[in-house]
């Protein structure tokens, strides 16, 4: 656990870095900055953080992209050229000053983006909700303009997946509420009625005469606990809500039944993620940990430890995953299942994690048996946890696991075990390491994966129909420690990022991961584009001539 | 710019709306009557003059309720007392505040001041360091109670210089945690631990990270070398060793100092370092040893003494306090409900160039186990 080699020395924000498939390389010609730094107050407006919002408009041959990013109390709309030309061809389609409030998020309907309308959403401090249409400029919708529906920051907006009309907002109040855009706002505070609800959470739907929005609330985690972000799964089947109450909560989105709940390891979780085949999800929180939860086991699979501040993005990189697609059938034995995840965050330092197949192939370790021996009154809480299956296994690996660590732990204290057995079941890690020992993973592994197969069939549908998770639980997450929702430290691997680096002076915002690139942008409004190994255009090639530091230093100049 | 901290007494009189005869104070309007804590009572401190280090403090500690309910029963069981002390004062401040008419209201804290004033550390009306006073504070209390004790004991004997080794007193049941540094010669791989109490821990800090990345950097593994070389009791010399210190024992409070004052031999004072550390609400140790007495205790954040200005013996301290189910500001005699997000305000800086520096400085998270202990007893208290 001991980080080697932080110093506390300034360390410069990096232009490149390598990973095992090559060197990434910042784009220093393409650079989004925001056109006037000056009256840039921060004392009396707190500082938003800065988002990115991309969309593809489909039958356009040429850039094609455009990106929506919020600075402040502006809002910023432009032709996204990737990594296919330099700053000079920056081309601002819009931008919009607002007075009395700050955007806070924002997303592009890209299902329905064409030549002719590109719908966006935006968000705002106040809790207002806009819609505009970036190229049909007679399209403007304002949604709770009186602030009757929530008064409360919206924290995160999107559309509903495949959704013309339908999209959800959430709030620092701690409720989601479902849009349709085609209906009016009700004129009076809106009444609800109970529709529906389960343990954490309470869903209404608007009573009025005619339909109006919202048309939906969805009530989430403990009182006034702000929702930090939601994402919907890639299969458009499932939605995950990370909230400041640090509990991860996954829901059927059509039945509105909860699947899953995950509990941070302290404090806040503040971004969520699916991996691309929405196997699993990431979040990331206050605890500076990066958790990995599995959707078909229930259970958190792993954490990585990396980062020295809060974590404000996570994201699969579908592009550097290697995971069977749905039509073929997953035959784990021929083929190998990894994932890259990165994460940005507070202290804007970049982390790219390799999630292999040692770590998701490992054997359940903590399980209801847990629950019980760690004291009675629990007892009765045990049966309610179906999350977990095999109780058997389970709590003897755990021992096993327990114990083999606990020896780790007193052979070599302070220096950095990397146990021998794990590069067996690591082909595609170099760097990286799992810090759990695995000594007796072969043959535990291997009758744990028989395991894993018999259930997949089952398991999914029996938590589809209900989890019962009793309130209690979610009110003291103390109960919660030690079990599949909460493991303990040696109850779960510990990932080791695959890079770390520093790339801003500014706290990070976002990330996202396309074709050629990684997108960056900072708390200061800045958008970094990462050209990809083997993706840097023809134009860098002279850059790389003269030193990409050097042309960074004619560019500050100019 | 560091707001000055002698107010004069008379002009916080006339401003200061709680003197408005038969009005509800400003605070209950912004916490709303029927929100108001029933028991609880809420007192601004006058300042005297630099002594907004003492106040800020001392309202940290009032909203620690296990300490303010352990000096609340000293001074229960201490009624008439032969001898004033830094506690006896400090109980009876306390005992004003807890059973005030108002629910709202200013106390002076003259005699607790005064007293303070005649120790040789205080003696001045100079501003001071938060942190030196808690733990010069936190220390004489205990030394103070370990002193009655043993006088009531031995009442001939007059062994003062020497502090007995005894049962723990409550403070040490609140405040006291046990690190454990383990050190392993590099020469013939012996480990040796050796335990230590504290009361507080006082962390290094670094730019954008957390309280838990600088938590971890303090039980980063140091290699002694060179001039520091270990003297390892086997090898019966010096020897390079790496030593590495972890929590064993969480306490019940956990106070952390961020050593926001680095001492710069250019300048030949000492500098605030305004790094912005971010600090959740919630927080669990990744530090603790292996062999640790409660390592899965969680802690909320419970009390934050906030410096402002830009050097130690300079600028204003306030304190940020959670009450029941909201955040309270107290800056001196100010009180001001506030929301929990405002927290943010106090983590730091990313730029230089930002000119206020209200910064977090000390931190005291309370163990969660202890709280619902405390609200339990405080609904059987209720229920009377």
């Amino acid at each position: 656990m001991a980080m080697n080699g932080d110093s506390c020395a300034k360390e410069e924000p990096k232009t490149r870095f390598s990973t095992r498939e090559g060197v990434y390389t910042l784009m220093p010609l393409i650079e989004y900055y925001r056109p006037n730094r000056s009256n840039f107050s921060t004392n009396s407006v707190p500082l938003n953080a800065v988002h990115l919002s991309l969309v593809n408009i489909p039958d356009v041959r040429d850039y094609s992209e455009r990106i929506c990013l919020n600075i402040g109390k502006e809002l910023y709309i432009y032709v996204y050229k990737g990594i296919k030309s330099g700053a000079d061809m920056i081309t601002q389609i819009e931008k919009k000053m607002f007075k009395t409030m700050n955007p806070t998020c924002h997303d592009f309907n890209s299902c329905h983006a064409s030549k002719d309308s590109i719908p966006l959403l935006v968000g705002f401090n106040n809790g207002i909700i806009t819609l505009h249409d970036i190229i049909r400029k007679d399209i403007y919708k304002v949604f709770n303009e009186e602030k009757l529906v929530d008064n409360t920051r919206v924290t995160c907006i999107k559309w509903v997946p495949n959704s013309r009309q339908f999209f959800l907002t959430s709030h620092a109040s701690g409720q989601l509420y479902l849009y349709n855009e085609e209906l009016p706002c009700s004129t009076s505070p809106p009444n609800y009625q109970l529709f529906k609800s389960g343990e954490g959470y309470a869903i209404h739907v608007c009573k009025t005469k005619s339909t109006r929005n919202p048309l939906y609330r969805w009530v989430i985690g403990s009182e006034n606990s702000t929702i930090n972000q939601f994402a919907f799964s890639p299969c458009n089947l499932y939605l995950a809500v990370v909230s400041q109450d640090g509990f991860l909560r996954v829901f059927h989105y059509d039945t509105m039944d909860l699947v899953g709940i995950a509990r941070s390891y302290f404090g806040g979780l503040l971004c969520v993620c699916w991996s691309p085949d929405s196997k699993y999800v990431a979040v990331g929180g206050e605890d500076d940990l990066v958790t990995i939860w599995s959707f078909h086991d229930k259970q958190i699979i792993a954490r990585g430890q990396g980062h020295h501040s809060w974590i404000s993005v996570v994201a699969f990189d579908p592009y550097t995953s290697s995971f069977p697609s749905d039509d073929e059938s997953p035959d784990k034995e021929c083929f190998s299942t990894w994932y890259r995840l990165g994460s940005v965050g507070q202290d804007t330092q970049l982390c790219l994690w390799d999630i292999t197949e040692d770590v998701l192939r490992q054997p359940i370790i903590c399980s209801t048996v847990n629950i019980k021996s760690k004291s009675n009154e629990c007892s009765n809480n045990g049966e309610v946890y179906n999350m977990t299956c095999s109780n058997h296994i389970g709590s003897n690996s755990f021992v096993n696991n327990h114990l083999t660590n606990n020896n780790n732990n007193n052979k070599d204290n302070e220096t950095d075990s990397v146990p021998s057995a794990v590069s067996k079941y690591s082909p595609p890690s170099i760097k990286q390491r799992v810090l759990l020992s695995f000594v007796d993973r072969r043959d535990g592994g291997s009758a744990s994966n028989k395991k894993f197969s018999s259930r997949s069939s089952s398991g999914s549908d029996k938590c589809n129909t209900s989890f019962p998770i009793r309130h209690s639980e979610l009110e003291d997450p103390m109960k919660l420690i030690g079990t599949a929702a909460c493991p303990r430290f040696d109850q779960c691997p510990l990932l080791e990022p695959l890079i770390r680096k520093k790339i801003s002076t500014e706290r990070l915002s976002s990330l996202v991961f396309k074709e050629d690139c990684i997108l960056t942008s900072c708390y200061d409004g800045s958008v970094y584009t990462w050209a990809r190994p083997g993706k840097i255009p023809l134009f860098m090639f002279e850059i790389a001539q003269f030193g990409i530091e050097e042309v960074l230093l004619l560019k500050t100049v100019v | 710019m560091g707001r000055s901290c002698a107010i004069q007494s008379s002009k916080i009189i006339h401003n200061f709306p709680l003197y408005e005869g038969g009005n509800i104070s400003q605070l209950e309007k912004q916490i709303g009557p029927e929100n108001f804590p029933n028991s609880e009572r809420y007192c601004g401190l006058v300042n005297f003059g630099n002594t907004c280090y003492s106040n800020s403090v001392l309202q940290a500690l009032y909203f620690c309720k296990p300490f303010r309910e352990k000096v609340l029963e000293y001074k229960a069981r201490n009624k008439q007392r032969n001898k004033e002390t830094l506690l006896s004062c400090l109980s009876d401040l306390f005992h004003n505040i807890a059973t005030n008419k108002k629910r709202v209201s200013t106390v002076a804290p003259k005699k607790f001041i005064a007293r303070l004033r005649k120790e040789k550390e205080f003696n001045n009306y100079m501003q001071q360091d938060a942190h030196e006073f808690l733990n010069f504070l936190i220390n004489r209390i205990n030394e103070t109670i370990l002193l009655e004790r043993n006088h009531s004991k031995s009442k001939d004997a007059l062994n003062e210089d020497k502090i007995p080794l005894e049962e723990p007193t409550w403070v040490h049941e609140i405040f006291q945690g046990i690190l454990t540094s383990e050190t392993r010669c590099l020469n013939c791989e012996t480990i040796s631990s050796k335990d230590e109490d504290f009361f507080d821990l006082q962390v290094d800090i670094d730019e954008h990270t957390s309280i838990t990345h600088c938590l971890k950097c303090y039980s980063n593994t140091e290699t002694l070398c060179s001039d520091n070389k270990f003297k390892c009791d086997k090898c019966n010399s010096y020897q390079e060793a790496q030593k590495c210190m972890r929590v064993k024992k969480l306490p019940m409070i956990l106070a952390l100092h961020l050593k926001r004052f680095k001492y710069m031999e250019h300048y030949n004072r000492h500098t605030k370092v305004t790094h912005r550390v971010v600090f959740p609400l919630e927080l669990r140790l990744f530090n603790t040893s292996d062999d640790a007495v409660n390592p899965d205790r969680m802690y909320n954040l419970v009390a934050v003494v906030v410096h402002c200005g830009s050097g130690p013996n300079r600028g204003h301290y306030i304190s940020v306090v959670k009450s029941y189910d909201f955040w309270l500001l107290f800056d001196d005699d100010i009180i001001d409900k506030i929301d929990h997000s405002t927290i943010e305000d106090f983590y730091g800086f990313t730029a230089d160039s930002q000119k206020s520096s209200e910064t977090g400085y000390i931190l005291f998270y309370q163990s969660r186990d202890m709280e619902t202990k405390v609200t339990n007893s405080d609904i059987r208290v209720n229920g009377k």
